[in-house]
């Protein structure tokens, strides 16, 4: 289920997550309960909308975004104060499935702000009773999120990993070579049992895609393309050559339907419609 | 039971055409619509060069089933989406390449590009309601130029996408006709603005913009209705086309075939669904083909005068 239209709602809390990247808190009356991997369409009055992965939902209706500022729509999200007004449309698309097999090993891999809707799947899992295991990847230790709230949840017995670029924090290295090393010397009925969710740069998860495609790996991917509407109306956020629409086919696909798109990796469209590499 | 039809030489299994400006820029989306059952896709409309069009919020659902938008005509441009059309070409999908201008000249070398690389139709925009393209459609004089000047240039069929904010549509669909269009796509979207009461702003980046979906479609029957009782050319009838009622309605009040857009955000089955519905209307009513009901709606009287008393 989702929701087309524009609702305006108050900034309720903003949290700064690491320098340049916030968690804007608001409270948005809708019947529809969102789930992790869904996003929703930002307003900013007077500048743009954008769409943004939700990071957050608990039972008082609260739902979160986290922002990294990286142009012009972020950048005025970043400059607005606690009481101002966004506009929200949403829940949009569909959403991580969570494995009914509660003895599946899940892996939650992620790449910079990619950790966002991550973020909302991991508290999920808690509830649900599975324990995972993380991956999160940044640049440098300055771009690694919501670490705090993750040392709390290893408490409850899942396992948090990082790796930076340049060794700042964590491992050095990628993501994906963490991912590798921890395959090493599984069984394959082990490997059989992995079930990975992973977002972030594309290039990322089409080499992880490839690293799952080798050991016969579940994947499931949140991809971002840019959209006007958020609904399947616009078909800028179209794949070829299948047709899937990010927004509201995706924006999760599964490694079956990745390994069919040519243009996971490759291409996407900008605002006029046309056809741009990565 | 058939709802085979052909529109101005061009044979559509269905006569269910995908609108302009939904899902129509890239072949891959275009071909799911063909699969999902309709007898031909409209491109976006294609003018000469790349343009990016308005901001967002540029498309939004206003109440259930109603949309907004206005987009400005973003678009590639003609030779970023040739090779798009090629691929359609490929699959053997009958395009209708929608084609907008600055000028009368900027219109026919679009739609020249677009037959060479494989349009089987062009149709004309001259009624975005929320961008300058709109000053030709208003008017019937410059309607009839741009029809006459391209049908003397170009050998495939020509389409006139009507905008309906005008006074007399009617005088303008002639205009078209005489011309030598070989249809009329009525209507465009409808004029309209919408405010948030708590930011005191228009909501649409470009603050106008264009009602489409379930709230224009008794307006878009009654438009088609008129229209029949004056031309003899082919009506596409488009307007929240939602069920296969709201397409049943458009062929009895005089349409040829039909345009969906707007329903499409339900997904691509839409299609089959009204393709279904079709076909169950003509054989529980025992007509043999779609073009059997074409204007059944104009044979019942209708109260001209009121009573008095």
């Amino acid at each position: 289920m989702t929701e087309n239209t524009i609702q305006t709602v108050k900034i309720k809390r903003i949290i700064n997550e690491c320098e340049g990247v916030k968690s804007f808190v608001f409270s948005r009356q809708s019947s529809i309960t969102p789930k992790p991997g869904q996003f929703v369409m930002i307003w900013v009055p007077g500048v743009d909308e954008v769409p943004m992965s939700i990071s957050s939902y608990n039972e008082r209706g609260e739902w979160s975004i986290t922002v990294k500022n990286v142009g012009e729509c972020t950048n005025a999200l970043h400059e607005l104060t606690i009481g101002e007004y966004i506009g929200v449309r949403g829940p949009l698309g569909n959403f991580f499935e969570i494995p009914q097999d509660k003895n599946k090993k899940i892996f939650l891999i992620g790449g910079g702000i990619g950790m966002v809707p991550l973020r909302f799947l991991a508290s999920e899992l808690i509830k649900s009773g599975f324990k995972f295991i993380t991956i999160e990847g940044a640049k440098v230790e300055n771009d690694l999120i919501f670490m705090d709230e993750f040392f709390d949840l290893q408490r409850e017995g899942s396992e948090f990993n990082y790796c930076t670029d340049d060794g700042s924090y964590g491992e050095k290295g990628f993501a994906t070579e963490i991912f590798e090393n921890a395959l090493k010397d599984l069984e394959s009925d082990e490997l059989k049992n992995i079930v990975v969710y992973t977002c972030g740069p594309e290039i990322m998860m089409h080499k992880l895609l490839q690293i799952c495609n080798e050991h016969g790996i579940e994947l499931y991917a949140s991809l971002e393309r840019i959209m006007r509407c958020g609904c399947g109306l616009c078909g800028l956020c179209a794949i070829d050559p299948n047709g899937s629409l990010v927004c509201k086919d995706g924006p999760i696909f599964s490694s079956d339907l990745l390994r069919k798109m040519d243009d996971f990796g490759k291409h996407k469209r900008d605002f006029s419609g046309k056809k741009i590499s990565q | 039971m058939s709802i085979d039809i052909n529109l101005a030489g061009l044979d559509l299994k269905s006569p269910i055409i995908l609108a302009s400006g939904i899902l129509g820029v890239s072949y891959s989306s275009m071909k799911r619509i063909i699969d999902a059952g309709a007898g031909a896709v409209t491109s976006k409309s294609i003018g000469p060069t790349p343009r990016k069009g308005y901001k967002n919020p540029s498309i939004i659902e206003i109440y259930p089933k109603t949309f907004m938008n206005a987009v400005g005509l973003g678009n590639p441009g003609i030779d970023d989406f040739i090779p798009e059309i090629k691929e359609i070409k490929e699959e053997g999908i009958t395009l209708i390449v929608s084609v907008f201008g600055d000028k009368n000249e900027t219109y026919l070398e679009v739609a020249q590009k677009a037959i060479k690389g494989g349009a089987d139709a062009i149709e004309i925009n001259i009624s975005c309601p929320h961008a300058e393209v709109s000053s030709i459609g208003i008017d019937k004089d410059l309607t009839h130029d741009i029809v006459s000047m391209l049908k003397k240039e170009i050998s495939v069929p020509l389409f006139v996408k009507l905008n309906p904010n005008v006074t007399n549509l009617g005088e303008i669909a002639l205009a078209a006709e005489k011309g030598g269009a070989d249809g009329v796509v009525a209507i465009n979207t409808i004029a309209a603005l919408a405010i948030d009461v708590n930011t005191r702003s228009p909501i649409l980046a470009h603050g106008s913009g264009g009602l489409s979906g379930k709230a224009i479609h008794p307006i878009a029957v009654k438009k088609v209705y008129d229209l029949y009782k004056l031309l003899k050319i082919p009506i596409i009838g488009c307007g929240g086309i939602f069920e296969w009622k709201d397409a049943i309605e458009f062929f009895l009040v005089g349409a040829s075939a039909i345009q969906v857009g707007t329903s499409l955000y339900q997904g691509p089955e839409v299609i089959s669904e009204i393709n279904k519905g079709m076909i169950r209307y003509l054989k529980d009513n025992e007509f043999k083909s779609i073009n059997d009901i074409k204007g059944l709606a104009h044979e019942f009287k209708t109260q001209e005068v009121p009573d008095f008393d």
